[in-house]
């Protein structure tokens, strides 16, 4: 008896740290800081809402997918229990469940989270301008910067890398604008230890490099786009406003989808890619409904109660669906051709002004250092191995620590968000 | 009591002050009725301007508080929490947008000056009719209710119950377990489903938090989050329970497309046309044939034949586990009978996630047939049966096989359409419950404190419906904290009692089951802590009887007045 009560007073309230404050982690802290936890949930970047803010309109009810998460971003911010730590990342684990330390590498902002009150001043003095990765290098930047407009925390950044005043250049350009006196160059990088109970892994995921195939042309032919690409042309904040636009600026009369690129060098198949690619349809088909659609797939993986629907609305409005492996796109005058074989063995070839490359999905970037701090096994691909596959996907096999999301394996929002739930599930119940 | 309105304008730095001219803003708003004080501040939200807000409230006993600043998303409970600290009730407060709503949106400064007066006499005129509502909490019990003795149950069981938490497992048949424990095998480790079982019941059996109660149905559910009233039949004592919990799960699991609805697979026509259900139970030790896969004849099968999609166009969704169940049943085949030929007849292959796609190619090892069919039929031919396939292409096939195994889609549970109406629950047109946010809410019902998982649903794996199953308890443990109260909304609706003249229509629109019908008075009646305060019934109410506590006609009306005049 005394046993399991200084468990419970060891365990009782302890802090929990959660790792990415994407769509998994803000609800993981949510449900956990409601419950009068104290979180702190670290993100390696200087926003929320990881990949998730990135999309326009999610299927199947192409919600947008902005401002569904904007009331949960906002929530956290103003979560007492939760302290957000953005720049931030693991450097050093130790302990057991009930009684972790972390420490962690927090970057300076070099802006005043509390003075800034996000107005935007700052960026156009600022006489830098670099590609924006966040929106897949589509459109440029400053040194100072929000990665897109409605980021939360509304609260620029400055990037060390291209700032001329790390460059040992005097330039306080955007500091002189800044009437509330938010720019800061005097903060300094900080390292953090925390104690914490647990431990929360919702490091999400990044796109397979399309780079790593040469078939498909991408990267050399102009018109052939990544996914995440024509989701950024697709969203109203993005480089184009939403107008989705060849690199000549004309739209395109005619598309190709490739679904699965990637699938055979990775061995799985990425769960969310048909649906993504059936949006990505209806949401072209939304904004130029005489675009000509041909999606080219191997077998159409559209599992739950939704998603049946959607694939025969979308079918239903002109898109053509054929079952093919594509072998090549190469440029044909100013149109792209894509040679492809069916499932019979005859070989084809199809022309469109644009083609859209699907990849597998992978885990986030720096899994394997964080697997390794953490001590959780890795499956071959880099996900974060779970201990009972077939009962949870939650538990890892080191008490105490849990994953939630794609940092699992591949799945889309309401997995996330159910296995972000679950973690909180099983912190809180280990408490008593 | 005569009122005293503060009426605060910030600059924002130079994101108001660029356009909107403040001065003339105050010269303007000064003169009007009960303006006790007009003043302006630098950046009303930071440290020093919530310090200047609160002083200035104690300092001219102001009643009530007008800041025009940016959007309410921003800072209105900013603004909220200082009058709380000043010893104001938060509802007497009102907030302007002039930056979002005109400084950032009006190019010209004449008319972004003159737009911000407008809205500023608005929320003042306003803010005049504003009442103090009080804000309320209610007791809750921490206890739950489960409905569904299957995997989803069980687990949901086993992490709530605690010392201070009791948890109510209702299962209608006579025994815990589910589906799961028909399964001798699960993929993709091949463990036993029974032993899972087996080992989760002793657990249960263990927790004296958990009262389980079998042969049992719910027969009421009343109330809302942190307060149910539930009443219980339970068959064997024929007597009713009646207990009290703070939130329900409902774990009812799924059914079988019947396929002798769709006459050309054979089902019923041939021996040896099993569901896969069916064959789930041969394989288990304690079936009718020991485990043996065995035809009727007693000899075992040297051709099986596994057809995908079995009413998948009729229910029109995909049912996303049988593709990997059937690649199990291939596995079990060939373990018993290495020699067997199995084919698959399929039309497209659904392996989504990390690991299944291994799975389904180290089963291609074992010799597995695949056949892509668009349309198949299976005929008895006197020794078995034959099964002839068309192509999408349109060529045509044929074969034979000693058994076949049907993969029927999954249904929602026979309870689920009475469940469903019993606790208000919205069902999607399939007959699966509808969650509260199909992707930020997964597991949550349109009803707050009511909860689904598993295949109740949609069809769900066995590791999906417990991950789900523990996302309800995160979603309880969280809300419901033993000792704690609930603060509800205090922005409700209200329905005048003399003015219902009990059509009901109030009750149709409102999406949270807040409303519900006095029959004495026939009247309808708001239940505030269910009421989200909307605005439906508002709206929809004829007779102009119901009204919303914070958004009445008159502060509307006498809003819209100053802004229009």
């Amino acid at each position: 008896m005394s046993g399991e009560n200084e468990m419970n007073d060891k365990e009782q309230g302890n802090p929990v740290l959660v790792i990415g404050a994407g769509v998994a982690g803000i609800e993981a802290s949510l449900l956990l800081a409601n419950s009068g936890r104290k979180v702190y949930l670290v993100e390696k970047t200087s926003y929320t809402g990881g990949n998730v803010i990135k999309f326009e309109e999610v299927y199947p009810n192409m919600d947008c997918a902005t401002c569904m998460i904007s009331p949960k971003q906002q929530e956290l911010l103003a979560n007492e229990n939760i302290e957000l730590l953005t720049l931030s990342q693991i450097a050093a684990v130790s302990g057991s469940s009930g009684n972790f330390s972390v420490g962690i590498k927090k970057k300076a902002r070099y802006v005043d989270l509390e003075n800034c009150i996000g107005c935007g001043a700052c960026y156009d003095p600022c006489p830098v301008e670099v590609d924006n990765e966040f929106e897949e290098g589509l459109s440029k930047r400053k040194a100072i910067y929000i990665p897109c407009a409605g980021a939360l925390p509304n609260v620029p950044v400055i990037d060390t890398e291209n700032c001329l005043r790390f460059k040992e250049q005097d330039c306080q350009a955007c500091q002189e604008t800044c009437v509330f006196e938010a720019i800061d160059f005097t903060q300094q990088d900080e390292e953090l230890q925390l104690k914490v109970g647990a431990i929360v892994v919702a490091t999400g995921f990044k796109s397979f490099d399309l780079r790593q195939t040469t078939q498909y042309g991408y990267g050399k032919l102009s018109d052939v786009y990544s996914a995440m690409e024509v989701e950024r042309l697709l969203a109203s904040n993005g480089p184009t406003q939403g107008q989705i636009t060849l690199r000549n600026g004309e739209p395109p009369a005619s598309v190709a989808i490739i679904h699965c690129v990637g699938r055979e060098e990775k061995g799985y198949c990425s769960s969310v890619c048909c649906m993504a690619s059936l949006k990505l349809s209806h949401f072209l088909k939304k904004k130029l409904p005489e675009v000509k659609i041909t999606q080219f797939y191997s077998d159409l993986c559209i599992p739950g109660k939704a998603y049946q629907e959607f694939y025969e609305e979308v079918k239903e409005s002109g898109v053509d669906f054929i079952r093919a492996t594509v072998s090549e796109v190469s440029q044909a005058g100013k149109e792209l051709a894509l040679k492809y074989a069916t499932e019979d063995g005859q070989e084809k070839t199809l022309t469109a002004d644009m083609v859209i490359l699907n990849p597998a999905v992978e885990p986030g970037v720096n899994s394997t250092k964080l697997a390794g701090m953490l001590n959780i096994p890795q499956s071959e691909d880099g996900f974060f191995s779970e201990k009972e596959p077939d009962l949870t996907s939650i538990a890892t096999a080191q008490d105490g620590i849990f994953i939630a999301g794609c940092a699992q394996g591949p799945k889309d929002i309401a997995e996330t968000v159910a296995e972000a739930e679950a973690t909180a599930g099983r912190i809180l119940s280990l408490s008593r | 009591m005569a009122k005293r309105i503060g009426i605060f304008v910030c600059e924002c730095g130079t994101n108001i002050a660029e356009k909107v001219d403040i001065d003339q803003v105050i010269a303007a708003v000064s003169p009007l009725k009960d303006a006790e004080v007009v003043e302006r501040h630098k950046l009303l939200c930071s440290e020093a301007g919530k310090d200047f807000l609160k002083q200035s409230i104690e300092e001219h006993g102001l009643t009530h508080v007008v800041v025009a600043a940016c959007s309410p998303k921003q800072h209105e409970v900013t603004f909220m929490n200082a009058c709380e600290q000043a010893g104001l009730n938060p509802q007497l407060f009102q907030l302007a947008n002039i930056r979002e709503q005109c400084a950032w949106v009006t190019p010209n400064g004449e008319e972004a000056t003159d737009k911000a007066i407008r809205q500023i006499r608005a929320a003042i005129s306003r803010v005049r009719y504003h009442n103090p509502i009080e804000k309320k909490e209610v007791e809750c019990s921490p206890d739950v209710l489960v409905i569904g003795g299957g995997i989803a149950g069980i687990k949901a069981s086993q992490l709530l119950a605690a010392p201070n938490r009791k948890v109510y497992l209702v299962e209608k048949t006579s025994s815990l377990g589910g589906k799961t424990k028909s399964f001798s095998k699960l993929f993709t480790g091949m463990d036993s489903g029974l032993s899972l079982m087996e080992q989760e019941l002793e657990s249960l059996k263990a927790n004296e938090n958990v009262e389980v109660l079998t042969e049992s149905e719910v027969e009421q559910v009343l109330g809302f989050l942190g307060n149910f009233e539930v009443k219980v039949r339970t068959k064997a004592e024929d007597e009713e329970l009646s207990f009290n919990v703070g939130a329900v799960i409902l774990a009812t699991g799924f059914e079988l497309f019947d396929p002798k609805e769709l006459p050309q697979y054979g089902y019923g026509k041939s021996d040896d046309v099993y569901t896969s259900l069916e064959f789930e139970e041969m394989n288990l030790p304690g079936g009718p044939t020991g485990g043996k896969i065995l035809l009727k004849s007693g000899k075992p099968p040297q051709s099986v034949a596994i057809i995908h999609c079995v009413g998948r166009e009729e229910k029109d969704y995909c049912s996303k586990v049988c593709c990997l169940y059937s690649l199990k049943f291939d596995r079990m085949l060939k373990s018993q009978l290495p020699q067997a030929k199995v084919s698959h007849f399929y039309s497209d292959l659904c392996l989504p996630g990390k690991s299944y796609q291994r799975f389904y190619e180290q089963t291609l090892e074992l010799g597995i047939e695949f056949i892509r069919s668009a349309k198949t039929e299976v005929t008895p031919n006197g020794k078995g049966t034959t099964i002839k396939y068309e192509t999408e292409t349109g060529s045509k096939g044929e074969s034979v096989a000693d058994m076949v195994i049907l993969i029927p889609a999954m249904e929602s549970s026979r309870d689920a359409q009475k469940l469903a109406e019993m606790l208000k629950l919205p069902q999607d047109g399939k007959g699966f419950f509808v969650e509260e946010h199909q992707l930020l809410s997964p597991v949550a019902s349109a009803v707050e404190g009511v909860f689904v998982v598993g295949c109740a649903r949609g069809p769900q794996s066995i590791s999906e419906s417990i991950v789900q199953a523990e996302a309800a308890t995160g979603k309880i443990l969280s809300a419901l904290v033993p000792g704690r109260k609930l603060e509800v909304e205090v922005r409700t609706s209200e329905i005048s009692e003399s003015f219902c003249t009990g059509c009901q229509t109030c009750i149709l629109v409102c999406p949270y089951g807040a409303i519900t019908f006095d029959e004495a008075k026939r009247v309808s009646v708001v239940n505030e802590v269910l009421c989200h305060g909307c605005g439906n019934c508002v709206a929809a109410c004829p007779s102009g009887a119901a009204s919303l506590k914070h958004f009445t006609f008159r502060q509307i009306y006498q809003e819209l007045k100053e802004v229009l005049q």
